[in-house]
C-alpha cells in the first residue's frame, strides 16, 4: 500500500486544565466520519504525553484544542516536546478560543488552522488533509 | 443552508421570497409542535392541583405569593479576573451598578484541585479566573466587601473548590469576629456535574459523595442561610442535554443526594429548607419558560411525596440561572445582545430567582467591563421600562405554555423512570450511562446544525459581513494572562509555604487527615487548615491520602516532604 493511501491517523490533545471538551468531541466524531483514525487523549494532558503518544502511535498529524486563550504557550511546549521525542516531522494544527493577536506567533511555530468555534467541519477536515498531503510530499522529497 | 442573498452575473440582487423561511417545526429539545394550541390540548389540567396560585403548592406559577413585587431575582454574575486586585475592584464597581449577588470563580487548575506550582497548572493559570490557592487570596479578593447578609455564590466545578472556598468564607468571618450564621448564599455544588461534564480529577466519586454530605450537614447546623449544594443542569445542557433532559437530570440528582442525606445523616428536607437548582436558559424561548415551570412543579411533588418534605419552604424550588454560553457566537457578536436579552426575558417570565446572564463578548474571551454592565442594564430595562416583573407568571393559562409545561413534565418523568430502571443516578454515573446520554444528544443536535435544520444566525445562516461595531466587540475581549503574572502567582504560593507557621500547619494537616480517615465531618478541619495557611492543593492531597489514594490527582508530583513525614507513620 502506498503511503498516501494510508488513512490519516490523528491525535487530538488538550494540554493543561481546560475542561471545554465539546469542540474536541464534535471534531473527533467528524474526523472519524471522514475516514480518519482518531485517537482522542482526553483532558488534562501534558505536552509530553501528547508528543510521546504521537510518536509512539505513529500519528500522521496532531490537533490541539484549547479554550483558555493559552494556545501560544501550549503550541510552544508541544512543538518542543515533539522535537524532543523525534516527531518534529509530524504536522500540528489547532483550534478553540485563540486570540487574534496570538495567531502570527502560533503560525510561526508551525501550528496552523487555528480555527475558532463555528468553523464549518469541512473547512477543518480539508485543512488537515492539505497539511498531511504537504508532509507526505516533503517526506518523499 | 445557503441563505445569503446572491448576486447574479448582471450584479443585480436575486429575489428570493422564501429567504429566511422557517426550517423547524419542533423545539430545541425535539418536541414536535402544532401550529396552534386550544383548550382541548390542556383538557384535564386542574388549576388547584396542577398550577396553584403563586406561592402555593405545587409552585408551578412561582414560589412567592407576590413574586417579583415581593423579591426581585438576584442579579449576579461570575466575577473573576486574573488578579485579585482587579477582581476586587470589579466587584465594587458592579455592586454600585446594581449587581446583588457576588459570584466567585477561580482558574481551571485551582478548580481541578491543583496549586499554581503544580506542573500542569501553567497553561491555564489565571485563565478564566483568579488563582485562589489559599485563604490569603480570598482576604485580598474580598477586601473591603461585606461578608454578612450578602449573597455569595460559588460557581466552581469540583468538590474540592466548594470545600475550600466555603471554608475560606467561614474562616474569614471567624477571623474577623463575625457571626457565621449570617453567611448567605449557595454553592453550585453537584458531584454528578463535576464528573460527567468536567471529569474533575480532584477526588474520586466516593470522596465527592461523602464531602458533599459533610458540607450540607455543616451548613444546616452552622450557616443555615447557605445552600451547600445545588443540582446543576447548566453544564450538562451545555455539554449536550436538551431542556427536557436537563429538567429530569436536576430532579434525579436532587433525589439521589437527599436520599443519601436522609438515610446516612438523618437530616430531613425540612431542616435543609429551600433547594436551589442551577439551570440553563437556552435560546428556545417558550421551552425555557416551560422547563422552569415544569421543574418547580415536579420538585414540589418529589419533595413532598417521595422525600417526605412537610414544609412549603422545602417543597418550593428556587431556580438560579446561568444563561447559555453555548448559544453565543464569535461570528457577528453584536447579535449576542439579542440572544442574551431574550434569555433574560424567558427567565423572568419563567419566575426564576437568580440570574447570571452571559455576556455578548463571551464567545471571544472573558467578558469585558462594558459587556457586564450591559447585562445589568438589560435586566434593569426588563424591570423598569418593560414592566415585565409586575405580574406573577404572566403566561400562566396560555394554552401553548400549559401544554408545553405538561409535555416537558411527561417527557422528564419518562427519563426519571429510565434512570430508576437503570439502578438510580449513582449507578447511571458509574456505568457511563449518563455520559452516553449527553453524547448522543449532542451528536443529534450537531447533525441538525450540519444539515441546516437548526439555523444559527451568522454561523450557518445569514453570515453577512462584520462592521466596526462587531470588530470593536472582538477587540475588547480579554487578554491572555502574561507569563510574568503566572510566575508571580507561583512565587506567591512559594512565599506562603516558606513563611507560614510550621507547627500550626502540621497540626492542621494531621487533624484533616484524621478527621477524613475517622469519618468525622471534615469541614471544621478544613476551616482550621485554611486558617493555618494550608493550600488548596495540599488540602486535596491530604484528603486523598487519607483514603489511600496518591497525593496528586494527576499523578505527576510527589507529596511534599513534610506531609510524607507527618503521615509516614500512619
Amino acid at each position: 500500500m502506498a503511503a498516501q493511501d494510508k488513512p490519516i491517523r490523528i491525535i487530538i490533545g488538550k494540554v493543561g486544565c481546560d475542561i471545554h471538551e465539546r469542540g474536541a468531541l464534535v471534531l473527533a466524531r467528524a474526523f472519524r466520519d471522514a475516514g480518519m483514525e482518531v485517537i482522542y487523549l482526553g483532558r488534562y494532558q501534558t505536552a509530553d504525553s501528547v508528543a510521546k503518544t504521537a510518536v509512539d502511535e505513529d500519528a500522521t498529524i496532531v490537533a490541539l484544542s484549547d479554550h483558555t486563550g493559552s494556545m501560544r504557550y501550549i503550541a510552544e511546549e508541544v512543538m518542543a516536546a515533539l522535537e524532543k521525542y523525534g516527531g518534529s516531522d509530524i504536522p500540528v494544527v489547532a483550534g478553540g478560543l485563540i486570540a487574534k493577536k496570538d495567531l502570527p506567533y502560533i503560525e510561526k511555530l508551525g501550528v496552523t488552522g487555528n480555527f475558532g468555534p463555528g468553523t464549518p467541519l469541512p473547512t477543518v477536515i480539508d485543512h488537515i488533509r492539505q497539511r498531511v498531503e504537504e508532509s507526505r510530499q516533503a517526506a518523499k522529497a | 443552508m445557503a441563505t445569503q442573498p446572491e448576486n447574479n452575473e448582471n450584479n443585480s440582487v436575486v429575489y428570493d421570497r422564501s429567504l429566511g423561511g422557517m426550517v423547524r417545526d419542533a423545539t430545541q429539545a425535539f418536541i414536535p409542535l402544532q401550529e396552534v394550541y386550544t383548550p382541548e390540548d390542556i383538557e384535564g389540567t386542574d388549576y388547584e392541583s396542577d398550577l396553584g396560585d403563586p406561592g402555593k403548592y405545587p409552585f408551578t406559577r412561582g414560589i412567592y405569593e407576590r413574586m417579583y413585587r415581593e423579591r426581585l431575582w438576584i442579579k449576579s454574575f461570575i466575577v473573576s479576573y486574573s488578579t485579585l486586585e482587579d477582581t476586587n475592584q470589579a466587584f465594587k464597581e458592579y455592586l454600585a451598578n446594581g449587581q446583588t449577588g457576588l459570584r466567585l470563580l477561580a482558574d481551571l487548575p485551582i478548580q481541578s484541585g491543583l496549586d499554581p506550582d503544580h506542573p500542569s497548572s501553567w497553561n491555564a493559570m489565571l485563565c478564566g479566573g483568579i488563582s485562589s490557592y489559599a485563604l490569603e487570596t480570598y482576604e485580598k479578593m474580598l477586601d473591603g466587601l461585606p461578608l454578612e447578609n450578602v449573597d455569595y455564590e460559588l460557581a466552581h466545578m469540583g468538590m474540592s473548590s466548594f470545600l475550600c472556598f466555603y471554608s475560606y468564607l467561614v474562616a474569614m468571618m471567624e477571623n474577623q469576629g463575625l457571626d457565621i450564621s449570617k453567611l448567605r448564599g449557595a454553592s453550585i455544588n453537584d458531584p454528578f456535574r463535576s464528573k460527567i461534564v468536567y471529569g474533575c480529577p480532584d477526588f474520586p466519586t466516593e470522596i465527592d459523595r461523602r464531602i458533599n454530605l459533610d458540607l450540607i450537614e455543616f451548613a444546616v447546623k452552622n450557616t443555615p442561610k447557605w445552600k451547600a449544594y445545588a443540582p446543576n443542569g447548566v453544564d450538562p445542557q451545555q455539554s449536550g442535554f436538551t431542556a427536557v433532559q436537563e429538567a429530569a437530570h436536576v430532579l434525579a440528582v436532587a433525589t439521589a443526594v437527599y436520599t443519601d442525606l436522609i438515610n446516612e445523616r438523618g437530616i430531613s428536607l425540612d431542616e435543609v429548607g429551600p433547594t436551589v437548582f442551577s439551570m440553563d436558559a437556552e435560546s428556545d424561548f417558550f421551552e425555557t419558560i416551560c422547563m422552569f415551570r415544569a421543574t418547580r412543579r415536579m420538585w414540589a411533588k418529589i419533595a413532598k411525596e417521595k422525600l417526605g418534605a412537610k414544609t412549603a419552604r422545602a417543597q418550593s424550588l428556587r431556580i438560579g440561572i446561568r444563561t447559555s454560553g453555548l448559544s453565543l457566537q464569535t461570528q457577528k457578536p453584536l447579535n449576542n445582545a439579542a440572544r442574551v436579552t431574550l434569555q433574560i426575558l424567558s427567565c423572568v417570565l419563567g419566575g426564576v430567582n437568580s440570574l447570571d446572564a452571559s455576556s455578548i463578548d463571551e464567545a471571544i474571551g472573558l467578558p469585558s467591563r462594558e459587556a457586564r454592565l450591559f447585562n445589568l442594564d438589560a435586566q434593569h430595562i426588563v424591570t423598569h421600562e418593560a414592566n415585565v416583573p409586575l405580574v406573577a407568571d404572566p403566561l400562566g393559562g396560555s394554552y401553548y405554555v400549559e401544554w408545553l409545561t405538561n409535555k416537558i413534565e411527561d417527557e422528564a418523568n419518562k427519563i426519571l423512570q429510565t434512570i430508576e430502571d437503570n439502578g438510580g443516578m449513582w449507578a447511571c454515573l458509574e456505568s457511563g450511562w449518563l455520559r452516553h446520554q449527553i453524547d448522543a444528544s449532542r451528536m443529534r443536535v450537531q447533525a441538525e446544525i450540519n444539515e441546516g435544520k437548526r439555523l444559527i444566525v451568522g454561523v450557518n445562516a445569514f453570515q453577512g459581513d462584520e462592521g466596526p461595531i462587531n470588530q470593536a466587540i472582538e477587540n475588547c475581549a480579554y487578554k491572555v494572562p502574561s507569563k510574568k503574572m503566572r510566575q508571580k502567582t507561583i512565587a506567591d504560593v512559594k512565599r506562603l509555604r516558606a513563611t507560614r507557621d510550621k507547627e500550626k500547619v502540621n497540626a492542621a494537616v494531621l487533624e484533616l487527615y484524621d478527621a477524613t480517615k475517622e469519618g468525622r465531618n471534615l469541614v471544621r478541619a478544613t476551616i482550621e487548615a485554611s486558617k493555618a495557611g494550608v493550600t488548596l492543593g495540599e488540602t486535596v492531597g491530604v484528603i486523598r491520602m487519607a483514603y489511600g489514594y496518591g497525593y496528586d490527582p494527576l499523578n505527576q508530583i510527589e507529596a511534599p516532604a513534610f506531609i510524607t513525614e507527618l503521615l509516614g507513620g500512619k
